[in-house]
């Protein structure tokens, strides 16, 4: 009997330690990706499919805005625009927007425009109409799909992302990432100018 | 071709290791730079972490610590972000039997600006910081899952909100 209960303890302390062991095998194997399968897209990374957009016509695109409209690409033919990514968690997208609608409004006699497209569309209308409402954004603001992201975006998943857009149709510039104010609105005149009158 | 990096964020490896067992958090090697302006590494943003379990006293109230750690170049909001337009770092814990655990006590943030943008301050985690969590057990060993959630951005770019899963392993004596 005495034995019996000695081997039941050796046994049960034996499985408890694999088991623990197992478990702390598991933490040690497991691999967790935290931030983005893919990086941002730095500077001169000719391999990110956005820099592939430089100089080429901006992709098609059609979407519903907020309202469930439906907001082509081709709408803002033969104007200069900024296609504009962001997301409703990206802190620097919301320090960007205000200025981008200054400037939609500063230079709209030039014919420029603004549209933005929601990365992060699942939230829902209401906390993206929300969002953009505090930061006092009018300009459209448009649901992305996976395609758009695809041809845009490319496997890129930081934001904000811009692409400027002459009045050809062309993308003169990208840009990721919060920069200055000054070297966006330089950007908007830029691409303004380009293009030809 | 390039694209305009406005603000030039460091290319690193985010990573954010549950030393709450564990303990060592191991980037992957040449992590946090890149090579030259036109031949930018791509690392890949994961992690390695082991587990370690944390003692503590068995059915009176005692504290778990889970350490967490970014990568450099890198933070992500706290859990009290000066916004709430922004994403909140926190935990959720799985039940556990035998485990009782109180609410987590997230430490206080740090100030934070984007360089463009110095007047803009958040209020951020980065480097190491650690989660207390208050829990009253049994005795004996004790494994409770828990997820961490979190959304990271560079000094320039933000990426999607993430789930960290993690094991809390301990013993109660």
């Amino acid at each position: 009997m005495l034995f019996a209960g000695l081997a039941l303890v050796v046994w049960s302390g034996w499985k408890n330690l694999r088991e623990r062991r197992s478990a702390m095998q598991e933490q040690q194997n497991r691999r967790v990706d935290l931030i983005p399968d893919s990086q941002p897209a730095a500077a001169g990374d000719s391999s990110a499919g956005e820099s592939q957009l430089r100089g080429k016509p901006a992709p098609a695109f059609t979407l519903l805005d907020l309202n469930g409209k439906k907001v082509s690409l081709s709408d803002f033919k033969g104007r200069p625009l900024v296609v504009n990514f962001w997301g409703t968690y990206c802190a620097p997208c919301k320090i960007e927007m205000p200025w981008l609608q200054e400037f939609s409004l500063k230079y709209a006699a030039d014919g420029f425009r603004v549209v933005g497209i929601t990365y992060d569309s699942e939230v829902g209308r209401d906390t993206i109409a929300q969002t953009t409402q505090r930061l006092g954004v009018t300009y459209p603001i448009l649901l992305s799909t996976p395609k758009a992201e695809k041809d845009y975006l490319s496997n890129t998943e930081a934001l904000p992302m811009s692409f400027y857009v002459d009045k050809t149709g062309k993308v003169v510039e990208i840009t990721a990432g919060l920069g200055s104010k000054d070297e966006l609105e330089a950007m908007v005149k830029e691409t303004i100018a380009a293009g030809g009158r | 071709m390039k694209v305009t990096r406005l603000i030039q964020a460091r290319r690193a490896f985010v990573s954010i290791a549950a030393l709450a067992l564990a303990v060592g958090a191991t980037a992957q090697p040449g992590s946090a730079q890149f090579g030259s302006m036109d031949a930018p590494a791509k690392p890949r943003a994961t992690v390695v972490y082991a587990a370690e379990p944390q003692s503590v006293p068995a059915a009176r109230r005692a504290m778990l610590e889970l350490r967490f750690q970014i990568v450099p170049g890198f933070h992500i909001n706290s859990h009290t972000p000066k916004s709430e337009l922004l994403i909140p770092t926190t935990l959720n814990l799985e039940p556990e039997t035998g485990v009782k655990p109180g609410a987590p006590v997230y430490p206080a943030g740090e100030p934070y600006s984007f360089p463009s943008v110095p007047g803009e301050k958040l209020d951020v985690y980065a480097g190491n910081f650690i989660i207390r969590l208050p829990v009253v057990a049994t005795p004996g060993d004790h494994t409770m899952g828990a997820t961490l959630k979190y959304q990271a951005c560079d000094n320039a770019s933000c990426y999607p909100p993430k789930s960290l899963p993690i094991k809390i392993v301990f013993i109660a004596k």
